[in-house]
């Protein structure tokens, strides 16, 4: 059985790659396959940790993506707060603003807004992401604390990985090892009939 | 304010009356009432056609009948966990934006004109304005949706801990 079909086969157990809506399947199925590729010969089961691994850095990912649009968040909360458009423009639309203002991205009516805050509340882009950071460690802790359960999670499995492929080896190498024996046995066993006096 | 002891005796004999559900359906459904991600109820892998589908796929690598029963359900323990994680994240408690938003300071006329068919007080407006302001802390101090995601997913941690100590233990005991 293929590679491919190994993992196939094992989808229904393992449910399909749950994404998310801006998320590529391509990439998922990508990543998965050259984990796969460094193994050699894997089993059912490995190919199947070998997805859960995969998904487990999938969540590493993304937690460290949420760990930037917690930053994100803190500093349109603050401008906000700052701000005298309070009512004008509510956090949502100013999140959405600076997130484009950060990524380079944004309108004109955008930055000016984003701009405009900053003025009004006495502050530069790089005092404001400090503040936020200030603002955001409890959450960002919270993530922290998510990004590193995927790493203990990772280990696991990768030992567990281990464990298979060892076990594979042990198996291949004592099967090698009883074929020699039983080839040199039946070599002796033909040596022993030849030496006998006819 | 106290009631009347003919009052809380009418409480009593009328809370007598509610004794929850009767039918069978009834409790089914009222026992799903505070039910969250499910992970706390014991899973029922053993009758379902993945596990033993699985069984028999691990049992092609050697292992013995204990431990692809004890790898199969650990497996299949792990991803039920995963999937509620994935659920969690994915489904986060909506922000109330316009609580968030509001300015409750400027909502004092609004709150005078909404109690004014009472014959509203300056107390009364007083005490709305700050029955409001503390929701809007309440609902501030949550976040944003990216935090809230991250505090729903945080309370799954334990779980799946739990999860993949018990698949890397079946794994490498087997």
């Amino acid at each position: 059985m293929s590679l491919e079909d190994k993992s196939k086969s094992l989808l229904p157990f393992l449910s399909s790659p749950k994404l998310l809506p801006d998320e590529s399947e391509a990439e998922f199925q990508s990543s998965l396959q050259s984990l796969l590729s460094e193994l050699d010969n894997p089993s059912a089961l490995a190919v199947a940790l070998v997805s859960q691994l995969n998904e487990c850095l999938w969540w590493i990912r993304r937690h460290t993506v949420d760990k930037e649009l917690l930053l994100h968040e803190a500093m349109a909360r603050l401008l906000t707060k700052a701000g005298s458009n309070w009512m004008g423009s509510g956090n949502s639309e100013l999140s959405v603003a600076l997130e484009h203002y950060l990524n380079g991205s944004a309108q004109k009516d955008q930055a000016a807004l984003i701009e405009e805050a900053l003025i009004d509340a006495n502050l530069t882009l790089s005092d404001l992401r400090a503040k936020a950071f200030k603002d955001a460690a409890r959450h960002i802790k919270l993530v922290d604390d998510l990004i590193h359960r995927q790493h203990q999670t990772t280990r696991h499995l990768q030992r567990s990985i281990d464990s298979i492929d060892y076990k594979s080896r042990l198996i291949k190498r004592m099967d090698l090892e009883l074929a020699a024996l039983e080839s040199k046995q039946s070599a002796k066993g033909v040596l022993s009939l030849d030496d006998k006096p006819s | 304010m106290t009631i009347s002891h003919r009052r809380s005796l009418a409480n009593q004999s009328n809370a007598l009356q509610s004794t929850g559900p009767r039918s069978l359906a009834g409790k089914r459904a009222s026992s799903q009432n505070s039910r969250k991600h499910g992970l706390n109820s014991a899973p029922d892998f053993e009758s379902s056609s993945e596990y033993r589908a699985l069984v028999d796929l691990i049992a092609e690598e050697g292992f013995s009948a204990f431990a692809c029963a004890d790898i199969a359900s650990s497996l299949l323990n792990y991803r039920r966990v995963m999937d509620a994680y994935y659920d969690t994240y994915t489904s986060p408690e909506p922000v109330d934006e316009f609580l968030r938003d509001m300015n409750v300071k400027a909502s004092n006329p609004i709150f005078s004109e909404l109690l004014s068919p009472s014959g509203s007080e300056p107390q009364d407006v007083r005490e709305m304005a700050a029955f409001f302001a503390t929701m809007q802390r309440q609902e501030r101090r949550k976040g944003g949706p990216v935090s809230r995601r991250s505090a729903d997913t945080h309370k799954l941690i334990r779980y799946q801990r739990n999860a993949i100590a018990r698949l890397s233990r079946a794994v490498r005991h087997g």
